[in-house]
């Protein structure tokens, strides 16, 4: 269950890493950022 | 590159720095403690000893054992139950560091659900751990959460179903001292209960302490909470206790709350089961910011002031409640319960020594009894 849930983890980051650079808002991009750092965190399985 | 590319690439670049640092940060929380056990310990076991399905889990932990040369009765003493609760879990390190046992045998566990030594509870703002100055120097030890780590168990579901079928909050399925007598089959913190209950069974345990912390507001606070079957020794330690000047209220287990270990126990095992709480205002909801300060001296202002007002279950001033002071409390009660057993036990005595008194803690702080 757990590499499922890595799974949809790694899609959800890549698809808001393809938003961070297609973004034109430097706030849209700090927000996207800002999400970003705990979803890793979780893929990594360290928080 | 354009601009919103450049922005970006800064942005990536901050994500990585923020996840290594804070990365590091919290897997320093996987390290283990050094415990420097007193030549008292005969024996070291861990937890997946006593049900295999625990091997090579975050729930397994560490068992010491001390064995007196005379056959007498025995003990467990369970802390770390809750390692937001830090005296339960230094309580025990501090047995284990001093314990002799001269009859009958004593079980200590310092960290009963390791796993929630591993992170802590989010938006609490509480530190990893704390220093204690003791007679080797400055020592490091953990503060954890009130909850297995989501890491290890998850997801929470929406409703906690416990095998008695009552039904709890979602985020109590990860609560060791709601999961007890546990499942063979079940989550990692039911098999940590598991574990636990089968130790007991398997050991004859005779009395199971389970050493806990609350926040100053709670009413059920500088209290022993005890099984039916054991009330008989409660009440007679209760009343040594009083004798000594340190103020203990006796609760009885409520029989219709499950999971709890000073209900399960007692009505799973064999075992008179037993818990105590102390004053914790690190965990309260009423405290300033949580700093190792306030969790080794125990001092808050707010607490003081809510003390004044008469909000709080214990008395509340500018001296606080210590670490030493709790740690004192649970070690005093721990011996005036086992003095009780052996009172209405002749012949399966369980006779400790090495333990400091409650005044001994008290002037010369916990640090004097730790390595």
């Amino acid at each position: 269950m757990t590499y499922i849930y890595q799974l949809i983890v790694i899609l959800f980051i890549a698809y808001l890493v393809i938003m961070l650079f297609r973004e034109k808002k430097i706030q849209n991009q700090i927000n996207i950022s800002l999400v970003l750092i705990p979803l890793i965190l979780r893929l990594l399985m360290i928080k | 590159m354009k601009k919103n590319k450049i922005s970006a690439v800064v942005l990536t670049i901050i994500i990585i720095s923020v996840i290594i640092t804070t990365g590091i940060e919290f897997n320093s929380m996987q390290e283990e403690i050094p415990i420097y056990p007193s030549e008292g310990l005969t024996e070291k076991k861990q937890l997946s000893d006593y049900f295999e399905g625990l091997k090579d889990t975050p729930g397994d932990t560490e068992i010491y054992v001390f064995e007196g040369e005379e056959e007498g009765g025995s003990t467990l003493i369970l802390g770390g139950t809750h390692p937001n609760e830090p005296a339960s879990n230094l309580t025990t390190i501090m047995l284990v560091e001093n314990l002799k046992v001269d009859k009958g045998r004593v079980f200590v566990i310092t960290e009963s659900n390791k796993s929630a030594f591993t992170h802590n509870d989010p938006q609490e703002g509480s530190p990893h751990g704390y220093h204690i100055e003791t007679t080797s120097g400055e020592r490091y030890f953990k503060y954890g959460s009130r909850a297995t780590n989501p890491i290890h168990q998850w997801p929470d579901p929406d409703v906690y179903i416990h095998s008695s079928g009552q039904k709890l909050s979602g985020s109590e399925t990860r609560n060791l001292n709601r999961a007890y007598p546990g499942r063979e089959d079940g989550t990692l913190t039911e098999k940590v209960a598991f574990g636990i209950t089968s130790l007991i069974k398997e050991e004859n345990i005779d009395v199971t302490i389970d050493l806990h912390e609350a926040s100053p507001e709670y009413p059920v606070i500088n209290a022993l909470v005890t099984h039916e079957k054991a009330s008989d020794i409660a009440s007679m330690a209760i009343i040594e206790l009083q004798f000594q000047g340190i103020q203990m209220a006796l609760e009885a287990s409520p029989k219709n709350l499950h999971g709890l270990s000073h209900r399960e126990l007692g009505d799973f095992t064999d075992t008179y089961a037993m818990l105590m709480e102390t004053a914790n205002p690190s965990q309260g909801r009423l405290r300033g910011a949580t700093t190792e300060e306030l969790i080794v001296t125990g001092k808050d202002k707010i607490y003081e002031k809510a003390g004044e007002a008469g909000f709080l279950f214990v008395e509340f001033d500018e001296n606080g409640h210590p670490i030493s002071e709790r740690v004192a409390r649970h070690a005093t009660g721990i011996k005036e319960m086992i003095n009780s057993f052996n009172m209405f036990n002749m012949g399966n005595e369980i006779i400790l020594k090495g333990i400091p008194s409650y005044e001994e803690i008290i002037s010369n702080g916990i640090g004097s009894y730790l390595e």
